[in-house]
């Protein structure tokens, strides 16, 4: 199929086609193929088997609003004692993720919900991964500076040796609105972007005055 | 008028147009204003009549690489942010409507600039339109890097714009400096390299990025504003390039010429006035819509299309978006081509069949474009649909420099401006809200591309004809001279109109020669 596309694109071209292009035809069917073949986890057949808390380690509230690059958040988890413990049985890790609730992800389609796990852009941000044990765990997690500023809970999947997810737990409740997490982001902007941002607009535009000062001045000699 | 005779039976032998080395013997040699001689062989008006595209000889090589390489720095910059969205649009918190409008205003500002520009280089010249273009948006790239609002971004991006305009700079230095018969070919090379800056920066934007990243160490929304120093710094460069190796030209600048008395002040009002009067202005600047504005509405939107549809990573999606815009490094020259190919034997009508259909086979593709939903052939698709639309691009710039001479620089501008508006209009009715999904705002696109490119076929020239008719008995001199009115006639102020009509004879193809022979033996009279 790779030599068919690329056969069909150097008939429509009369120069040979680039190397990159033939690598990016490459590149781009190995990767549609690889996610063809994967099968997918509908989360609407996951359990929730797992109890999640997440706390703002500095405030010792479990929402409210935390500071990108500054807070903390200590988020606890174990299996919910209204399950036998085989439950568990199947399950070899705990993945923590931050994801969106609700009120972020109006107008932004890449951050959509998607009953397909595959799919699905709600938890996109990894917190952590631990080895399931039916007594649970607890992890410490800077809030990293990449975070975008929105409205956040934290999720813990079980999955089994391969990364399937088998069940599930949320600091929420179903609708997502309840305990949630504001995270302020950083601006990214610096002190020394700042600067050399002023210096070179400054340049641009004397150097330009300055260049046409010169031509018209050196015409008006000429004329004269 | 002998010498002019001489020049044509020239012409008519099939000179290549690619020359390999130069010929001397038989030609008056030509001189500008400084009695230099010209590197390449010239025609009445001193226009190259070959493009030489390993030579950068002064004027007509050196400038047509400053120009394609300055506008192809103004693209880099005005579509520097979507490669970078999925960063930009997490730093910012951009909704999709706030993207939607960044993307219209980053295309919106060229729409004022462009017809600006086209007055602009009608009266001081391509090489401070360009320049003085250039090094004021500078300030508003560099803008970039501290934006912290969406309100910000697209006001940034607006400014930024601006820059686009350069468009018109380059088509109107392209048409001076080379002979009628190969002007579509240098328009097309020169405005598709420059084009093939939206493609180019879509690859460089995310490695600049990534190295940033990595051997910088900066944070990811440090990064992205650092790497906005790249097209800011590069277009800085090239506008004092321009400004110390440019010249307006074939025989110097307008300074010196005006000086001279080679060049004679216009007046804005009369060049104004045959622009607007002029029917074609408002049909090429709406099909001009349909090729150029979708090539730009693409150029905004692809890489986030790849992104979100196909859940590929940043820089995948930069490298399959950036094939899009690096298509025009051979597609839009080859459209210029085939208008003069296609001119060669059947002259303007030729031109147009060509333009009506490359485009409208664009825009079938592109309905295809957005029924398509497999990664591999959805690739492939764009690549046929990005030569069609570029070569669409290329020869619509085959027919703009015959329609007018005398206010050649508004019409290319509006023209320019059409394709602004073309790509304004196609955002906002298809890309902002969530009304449609992208997949098929894309495929109405392709349906009104077909729907707008229909009024081509209302396109008549008295002296060549139209679509589908033919030509009066009108000639060359009879719509150029129509420009000037008796006053201006008689104080000669026409000439340079009328020896471009000579030169425009070849657009009859090669289907009347008792009509030329009439003209040659005319010619020889006076």
């Amino acid at each position: 199929m790779c030599s068919r596309l690329i056969a069909r694109v150097d008939s429509v071209c009369t120069h040979p086609v680039p190397m990159k292009f033939s690598v990016a035809f490459v590149m781009t069917l190995m990767l549609a193929s690889v996610s063809m073949a994967q099968a997918s986890v509908l989360f609407s057949t996951l359990e929730r088997t797992l109890v999640v808390e997440a706390k703002i380690k500095e405030q010792e509230i479990s929402s409210g609003i935390a500071l990108a690059g500054v807070s903390h958040l200590v988020i606890s988890w174990h299996l919910n004692e209204s399950f036998p413990v085989s439950v568990g049985d199947k399950y070899v890790n705990v993945k923590l993720r931050l994801c969106y609730a609700p009120v972020s992800q109006i107008d932004r389609g890449w951050r959509k919900t998607n009953d397909d796990l595959h799919k699905d852009k709600t938890c996109t941000k990894g917190i952590a991964q631990q080895k399931y044990i039916f007594s649970g765990n607890s992890t410490t997690w800077r809030v990293t500076k990449d975070v975008p500023g929105a409205v956040y809970f934290v999720r813990a999947y079980a999955v089994d040796a391969e990364g399937n997810q088998l069940a599930f737990g949320q600091t929420t409740d179903k609708a997502k609105t309840a305990n949630l997490i504001t995270v302020l982001p950083i601006s990214g902007r610096t002190g020394n972007i700042d600067i050399a941002a002023a210096i070179f607009s400054a340049f641009s535009v004397v150097s330009l005055t300055g260049f046409l000062g010169l031509e018209s001045m050196r015409s008006k000699r000429t004329s004269k | 008028m002998a010498a002019n005779s001489d020049f044509q039976e020239g012409n008519a032998k099939g000179e290549p147009v690619f020359q390999m080395t130069m010929e001397t013997v038989g030609e008056k040699e030509a001189t500008d204003l400084k009695g230099r001689k010209f590197a390449l062989p010239v025609d009445s008006e001193h226009k190259a009549k070959t493009v030489r595209l390993y030579s950068v000889a002064a004027p007509h090589m050196r400038t047509f690489h400053l120009s394609w390489i300055a506008f192809m720095i103004c693209f880099f910059s005005t579509f520097a942010a979507p490669p970078l969205m999925p960063v930009i649009r997490d730093n910012l918190g951009l909704t999709k409507v706030d993207i939607g409008n960044a993307g219209i205003a980053s295309v919106a500002g060229a729409v004022v600039s462009r017809l600006l520009m086209g007055t602009i280089c009608d009266l001081v010249g391509p090489r401070y339109g360009c320049a003085i273009l250039m090094m004021i948006t500078a300030p508003a790239i560099f803008c970039m890097p501290l934006v912290s609002t969406p309100v910000g971004f697209i006001l940034v991006r607006f400014f930024i714009g601006f820059c686009l305009a350069t468009f018109v700079s380059c088509q109107f230095w392209m048409s001076s400096m080379f002979n009628s018969k190969i002007v579509g070919i240098a328009n097309g090379t020169a405005a598709g390299w420059g084009n093939m800056g939206g493609g180019i920066v879509q690859l460089v934007m995310p490695l600049v990025f990534d190295i940033i990243r990595r051997d910088i160490g900066s944070e990811k929304f440090t990064a992205w504003r650092i790497a906005f120093f790249v097209p800011g710094v590069l277009q800085v460069m090239m506008g004092l390039l321009v400004l110390t190796l440019g010249q307006d030209l074939p025989d110097g600048n307008y300074a010196e010429l005006k000086r001279e008395g080679e060049k004679v002040n216009d007046s804005f009002q009369k060049v104004f006035l045959y622009a607007v009067t002029n029917y074609r202005t408002y049909i090429f600047a709406l099909t001009y819509g349909y090729c150029f504005g979708v090539e730009l509405t693409v150029d905004n939107i692809i890489a986030e299309y790849f992104y979100d549809r196909f859940d590929l990573n940043l820089q995948t999606a930069g490298i399959i978006a950036s094939t899009f815009g690096l298509m025009n490094l051979f597609s839009r020259p080859l459209g210029g081509v085939l208008s003069d190919v296609v001119a060669a034997r059947w002259g303007m009508r030729g031109r147009l069949w060509n333009l009506w259909i490359i485009q409208t086979v664009g825009g079938i593709l592109c309905i295809v474009l957005g029924l398509t939903g497999q990664l591999g052939p959805a690739i492939a698709v764009m690549l046929i649909f990005s030569f069609f639309v570029q070569a669409a691009c290329g020869a619509t710039f085959g027919v703009i420099p015959f329609i007018s001479r005398r206010s050649l620089g508004i019409i290319s501008g509006a023209t320019g401006a059409g394709g602004n508006i073309g790509a304004v209009t196609t955002q906002g009715i298809f890309f902002m809200s969530s009304k449609y999904t992208t997949e098929d705002g894309i495929m109405l696109m392709g349906i009104m591309i077909v729907a707008c490119t229909l009024p081509v076929i209302f396109v008549h020239f008295p002296q060549w004809g139209s679509m589908f008719c033919p030509p009066s008995k009108a000639t060359e001199e009879d719509y150029y001279i129509s420009e000037w009115s008796k006053e201006e006639q008689s104080n000669g102020l026409h000439h340079a109109s009328m020896k471009f009509a000579e030169n425009s004879k070849s657009e009859r193809g090669r289907q009347s020669p008792l009509r030329s022979k009439e003209e040659t033996v005319v010619v020889d009279g006076v």
